[in-house]
């Protein structure tokens, strides 16, 4: 039986539907986030879980109880919020201890938790001090903090580094990791970041317009996204997605598309399914990511299939670690990322590689993976 | 950092800043004349203003106008001097002041972060008691404080000035509570504070400026009140307002005037006092609750 079990949950304001059918199950200790873009319902569905927003209908349970109409104090959850929320009259202490004080927790244990959650989140020097007082890390772990204290069933975030700059984010988030592979909680997160995404969670729910687009580990969200819109949301650079015309033959089943220098090139699918071969002579939309596509030298030695093209680069992009190249594919713009050193000028005409295992085809009518 | 901020600072020639010194001195001298002016003639006897100069610094210093206002002077019929009108002032303002505010605060939570269908139109009409004069109301609040048997009693001035100062209390509670985040209230929610708890730690403890600025506005306006003083208060319940009018304006026997200001003063005194001690956070609860909505 699943920790946190969300059925069929929607939410409408008025006639308008914001949320439509949520199912998703959170098994005890997952990291599940909430990702997509904003709009998309992920933190009226946070909310939804923590008891602030009700439910218009289906049923969310923790620990196998409806929590439908539960206050939120008693569903046992805390919650970390973007704002960090904490209470500006009172010390970083107090903060800490305000929930447990609430529950009608005695003053003694109430120290002790507080003591080991500083202990924890290196902010023992911080406890007289008030919110106004403290940076936006030391914030945030204080936020943290009063979450941590309260020993909760599953922990909420919504969008807890999103107010903080791009180092300190990325030193959080490591934290953040760390802190869940240590105590083993239940999380549910929510942000906008993919990348995020990717790095924390054990399972992902890319979510858009109100619909769970797909819920699968980072690993099959980026792998196998189930349509357009997770193919392009998740990773960074994007999926390069371009048009292309499946061909079968005797050889195998092909995707034709031009090239920058205005001649076609046929890319054979490594492993094309039963699907595919009824797109013959049909447009389709091929995703390849930019790493799929790199210089022949740099290419992956254990793909199935490569294949080697020749195209003219339209403009380079040093990034240090990688070179990301911009060239025409099927008539849109295509980025490779190529090795740091190879050597590419922009108005040249050089091979490309293209990992066909990795090469997805999407419906362009559905929007939908072609499986 | 000062030094720094003249180099920033628009440069003023030497003459123009004489000029804007100068009209602030006129300003400020002509803002203060009047107060110097009574309290002038309040420390001198009645014979130096009568028999001369009003402007003229005193020649006998006294404090016996002030005694005899505070102590002795004749108000009414009775010479009582404004001493029990001044208790009578204070044991109205207080619970006035308290319970306005307080309950001007619940509003503005209410409003804010309890919101309900048709909470914007009750808050639009609680603010017609903003626009509506007092003199409107004269005949209602008899017939209600008759109806209630408080009427000519202190309770019944109190409550009065609630009702009256409700609106504007609403508007400031509600407007500096506005920008107040949500999210604390939701914190708190989960943390397992009720509504009340969550008013009493969270929301006053953060609502210092508003306080302070309801606090003032209420004093003033109730202090200062002589309309519903004279018109619901009897003899043992007449603000300080009504007994200051029945001193300066007695038709018998010689006019004081040393004692006349002496007792305006006094009348005076509370309010400055409040200003004095509470002025530099008015400005800046008002701007707290205005300028971001």
């Amino acid at each position: 039986m699943s920790f946190l079990k969300i059925n069929n949950a929607t939410k409408s304001y008025g006639s308008t539907k914001v949320l439509h059918n949520i199912d998703i199950d959170v098994q005890e200790g997952e990291f599940l986030v909430l990702v997509g873009p904003s709009g998309c319902g992920k933190s009226t569905l946070l909310n939804m879980i923590a008891g602030l927003e009700d439910i218009t209908s289906g049923t969310i349970a923790i620990k196998g109880q409806t929590m439908n109409g539960v206050h939120p104090s008693k569903r046992n959850i805390a919650m970390v919020f973007q704002s960090y929320a904490l209470y500006p009259n009172m010390t970083v202490g107090q903060n800490i201890t305000f929930g447990l004080e609430m529950h009608g927790v005695a003053k003694p244990e109430r120290e002790k938790a507080m003591s080991d959650v500083a202990e924890m989140l290196q902010i023992k020097p911080l406890l007289d001090r008030k919110p106004g007082q403290l940076s936006g890390g030391q914030r945030q772990r204080v936020a943290m903090g009063r979450a941590l204290v309260r020993d909760p069933d599953v922990f909420l975030f919504d969008e807890p580094l999103s107010n903080l700059d791009a180092k300190l984010r990325v030193d959080m988030r490591t934290e953040i990791k760390k802190l869940h592979q240590k105590l083993g909680t239940t999380i549910v997160y929510v942000t906008h970041d993919q990348i995020e995404a990717m790095t924390l969670s054990t399972r992902i729910a890319v979510m858009n317009g109100g619909y769970v687009q797909q819920l699968g580990t980072p690993k099959e969200i980026y792998d196998n996204p189930a349509n357009l819109f997770v193919a392009s949301f998740m990773g960074s650079p994007s999926m390069n997605l371009v048009p292309a015309k499946v061909v079968a033959n005797g050889d195998g089943i092909f995707a034709q598309l031009p090239t920058g220098l205005s001649d076609q090139v046929n890319l054979k699918f490594s492993n094309p399914t039963e699907a595919l071969k009824g797109f013959d002579q049909k447009e389709i939309v091929l995703g390849i990511r930019p790493e799929a596509i790199t210089d022949p030298e740099g290419a992956d030695r254990k793909a199935n299939h490569i294949e080697q093209i020749t195209n003219r680069v339209i403009v380079t992009e040093p990034a240090g670690s990688d070179t990301y190249v911009m060239s025409s594919l099927g008539g849109k713009d295509c980025n490779a990322r190529m090795r740091a050193d190879a050597l590419v000028v922009a108005g040249q005409d050089v091979p490309f590689a293209i990992n066909m295992d990795k090469a997805i085809p999407f419906d362009p009518f559905s929007e939908m993976r072609i499986a | 950092m000062s030094v720094a901020s003249t180099d920033n600072a628009i440069s003023t020639g030497r003459i123009t800043r004489a000029f804007i010194y100068l009209m602030l001195i006129l300003f400020a001298t002509f803002y203060l004349l009047p107060f110097g002016i009574m309290v002038l003639n309040s420390v001198k006897p009645l014979s130096e203003i009568t028999g001369g100069n009003m402007m003229s610094l005193p020649q006998v210093f006294t404090l016996e106008p002030w005694f005899k206002a505070w102590n002795s002077a004749q108000i009414g019929v009775e010479p009582t001097g404004l001493k029990p009108y001044f208790w009578n002032s204070l044991k109205m303002v207080f619970p006035a002041v308290t319970i306005s505010t307080v309950l001007g605060a619940l509003n503005g939570y209410v409003l804010t972060k309890w919101r309900f269908k048709g909470d914007t139109i009750l808050f639009g009409l609680m603010l017609f008691a903003c626009f509506i004069p007092f003199q409107i109301v004269l005949i209602p609040m008899a017939r209600v404080l008759g109806f209630l048997g408080i009427a000519g009693s202190t309770p019944g001035l109190v409550l009065v000035h609630v009702v009256y100062g409700l609106g504007f209390t609403t508007l400031y509670f509600r407007n500096y509570y506005q920008v107040f985040p949500t999210e604390l209230i939701r914190a708190a929610q989960i943390d397992g504070a009720g509504f009340f708890r969550i008013f009493w730690r969270i929301m006053l403890p953060s609502s210092g400026p508003i306080i302070v600025v309801s606090v003032i506005w209420q004093f003033t306006n109730i202090w200062n009140d002589f309309l519903f003083g004279a018109s619901f208060a009897d003899l043992d319940s007449q603000p300080m307002t009504v007994a200051l009018n029945n001193l300066v304006s007695s038709s018998t026997g010689v006019k004081e005037y040393n004692v006349h200001f002496a007792g305006a003063i006094l009348a005076a005194l509370p309010t400055l006092l409040v200003y004095i001690v509470a002025g530099r956070y008015f400005v800046r609860g008002l701007m707290a609750g205005s300028v971001k909505g």
